[in-house]
């Protein structure tokens, strides 16, 4: 029985507060991919910042690098941009 | 006829369709592999690619699908043919091509890494194929808002219960989204105060529609009461078609309904666009299961609320202005199209979707299961109009729910205005945002050719001032069944590619192959006739009194109708090919790059 009050709990959550938690990780995210193209932009071509505040930088930064980098070099499509997930047909 | 017989008919075909084939297909041809990493997993960067439990995902991807097209659709079929056909293609069509489309979408991307269609068409079939879906994306959506900014003015207009409710939604939209991302208040709390105080502003509706009727006087008596703009409609005096006046108040709910959009389309997603549709959720949501419940007791509780009304059976060709043509082939297939099949569903659950599942066994239950319920809205809207027999198609949708939901105590005159302002809630809050996928679609499209496109300012007022355009030729019931037709090629256009996918891994592909055939070649007709409709009912009568308005968009609908056939033309030619070539020989596992010496 608390299984299915727990089903109907995430149904209703995907349907309304899913979305909100979905755009602010999106806004986060953004604004997360501007740190680090301004701060460890050697590592795809766009030098911005002295290497020497990009390697006191780094530790901080490794764990993300990965994700960032397949994030950046990803081709993306014109449906991929916030607009198009909330467009209910 | 009665409505709970209806509903029953439509729980059983969720169930067998989903038990009986759906899960046929996935067990027998797909194979789910619950041990196969899914890109959510493979590629999770918390944002796009992220595993999502199957439950979250069900409600996400059914109210991203959930909205105005099954309802508009139901009600313009019912209207033209009887409830008959409707129902029995809303049935057909979502138990053997929609769930199929919906979720094959899904299983295609899963299966590509992620891949869009697009995408995975650029790839398998031919890399013109993704130019011409920029096309299809951008027509497609001129058609839409043109249909639904004509419906939502004229509901405006001539229902004055419906204005107070919806200037109440916004402000409550935009209050919503300052108490969520601003002052970080909860979210329970701030849904139960913005829903709830427009909850209570639409019931007043009826109270203050006076004012309303006192606006609309005032303004149509700037002009002397004369209209603004002549027409010739082949939609009215019963689909006889005359001259029909657009009158200033038409004109002041359409600029009302375009500065919205306006709004919706250059302000921030969270600032307007995201908030608003929320707070419409609840309304419509709210609308929608009492209306499923109430027609399923209205026999019992309310029976006067319950029968079916309008006629099973209107024929097979019902006359539609002078000298039109209607078949109920192909033209049912095109003008109910959410409900039954979407090809809308199929581009966008490759991608918002697709990229969360978190294992290959939840893709039939979050995409085949989200459309077979959306087929239950359809139904929804169907029954409705089917027991409202007052007035035009839009009234009669609003009556017909209004009876339903005043099964549960509500006085009828309140359930009804709560119908109308949810039918044109659920239409508003989709067309500000499609405003806004047409800045960033034109932007995309034509922003290097011509650089003031990169405005939003200007992308938006262009996309405004051809919707307008569009609006006043008056016939949005073609402009339905055009969006309708380029909707529907859209799904035949996701089937020929999940077709061309499943030879080139070597499957069966007939469960995906037959009906990408059978709306092909439906959807190509249809938007063939509709050209022919526009051409001889709007295009010739309103070139022959000298009216150039409704010419120029007359004119411009036949040509959006050609370009979606020729543009479908080449996808099927260059996939035909491709069909060939994978049955010849099956394509090759992707190997890895060889290392460099």
């Amino acid at each position: 029985m608390t299984s299915r009050w727990g089903a109907l709990r995430d149904l209703l959550y995907g349907m309304t507060g899913y979305e909100f938690a979905r755009h602010a990780m999106q806004i986060r995210h953004e604004l997360e991919s501007v740190f680090m193209v301004v701060t460890m932009g050697d590592l795809i071509g766009v030098p911005v910042l002295p290497p020497y505040y990009s390697l006191r930088l780094l530790p901080y930064v490794v764990p993300q690098i990965e994700t960032w980098k397949r994030h950046m070099v990803r081709r993306k499509e014109l449906w991929e941009k916030p607009e198009y997930d909330l467009l209910e047909m | 006829m009665n409505t709970f017989v209806a509903v029953l008919l439509g729980a059983l075909t969720v169930y067998l369709a989903y038990t009986g084939y759906a899960r046929r297909v996935d067990r027998k041809i797909i194979q789910p592999d619950p041990n196969r990493a899914t890109p959510a997993k493979l590629y999770m960067d918390g944002v796009d690619f992220i595993p999502t439990n199957r439950n979250i995902l069900y409600g996400y991807h059914f109210k991203s699908i959930a909205a105005a097209g099954p309802i508009v659709g139901a009600i313009v079929a019912a209207t033209l043919w009887g409830w008959l056909p409707a129902l029995i293609w809303l049935i057909l069509g979502v138990s053997f091509m929609g769930w199929a489309s919906d979720y094959s979408a899904i299983v295609l991307s899963v299966r590509n890494e992620g891949n869009s269609l697009s995408a995975v068409a650029h790839r398998l079939i031919a890399p013109r194929t993704r130019i011409i879906l920029f096309v299809f994306i951008f027509f497609y959506l001129l058609l839409i808002v043109g249909a639904f900014v004509g419906i939502m003015a004229a509901v405006m207009n001539g229902a004055p219960q419906a204005p107070f409710g919806i200037i109440m939604l916004t402000a409550m939209g935009v209050l919503l989204g300052q108490m969520l991302y601003r002052w970080r208040a909860g979210l329970v709390g701030a849904t139960l105060l913005t829903v709830g105080v427009t909850l209570v502003a639409i019931l007043l509706g009826p109270q203050v529609q006076g004012i309303f009727t006192s606006l609309n006087g005032a303004i149509n008596a700037l002009t002397g009461g004369q209209p603004v703009v002549t027409y010739f409609d082949p939609t009215a005096a019963g689909f006889k078609g005359a001259d029909t006046k657009i009158m200033p108040s038409f004109v002041f709910w359409a600029l009302a309904i375009l500065a919205f959009c306006y709004a919706g389309s250059v302000l921030p997603i969270w600032r307007f666009a995201q908030p608003v549709v929320y707070v419409g959720f609840w309304i419509t949501a709210l609308s929608m299961v009492l209306g499923l419940v109430g027609a399923a007791l209205a026999p019992w509780v309310k029976p006067a609320v319950a029968q079916f009304t309008i006629p099973a059976f209107k024929g097979w060709n019902p006359p539609l202005g002078p000298s039109g043509l209607m078949p109920l082939w192909p033209m049912l297939f095109v003008t109910i199209a959410c409900g039954a099949i979407s090809g809308w569903h199929a581009l966008f659950g490759s991608v918002g979707t697709a990229r969360q599942i978190e294992n290959e066994t939840d893709m039939l239950p979050v995409g085949g299961g989200s459309m077979l319920t959306e087929f239950l809205l359809g139904l929804l809207a169907l029954l409705a109009v089917s027991v409202g027999s007052k007035g035009a198609p839009v009234a009669a949708f609003a009556t017909g729910l209004g009876g339903f939901i005043s099964v549960f105590g509500l006085d009828i005159r309140y359930a009804t205005s709560l119908a109308f302002v949810a039918f044109i809630v659920i239409v508003l809050v989709v067309t500000q945002l499609i405003f806004r996928v047409m800045r960033v679609t034109l932007t995309e499209w034509l922003g290097e050719a011509i650089p003031p496109l990169r405005s939003q300012q200007v992308s938006s007022l262009l996309s405004i001032v051809l919707a307008l355009l569009l609006v006043l030729t008056g016939t949005w019931i073609y402009l339905w069944q055009l969006f309708g037709g380029a909707n529907q090629l859209m799904a035949a256009l996701a089937l020929l590619l999940v077709t061309v996918w499943l030879v080139s891994v070597g499957k069966s592909w007939y469960y995906a192959g037959l009906p990408m055939i059978f709306m092909y070649v439906t959807t190509m007709a249809a938007n063939l006739v509709t050209a022919y409709n526009l051409y001889v009912n709007v295009f010739t009568p309103n070139i022959a009194a000298g009216r150039p308005l409704p010419v120029i968009g007359a004119g411009l609908m036949v040509l959006v109708a050609l370009l979606l056939v020729v543009a479908a033309a080449f996808i099927g030619y260059d996939g035909w090919r491709a069909f060939a070539r994978y049955q010849r020989q099956p394509a090759r596992a992707p190997r890895p790059a060889p290392a460099r010496g």
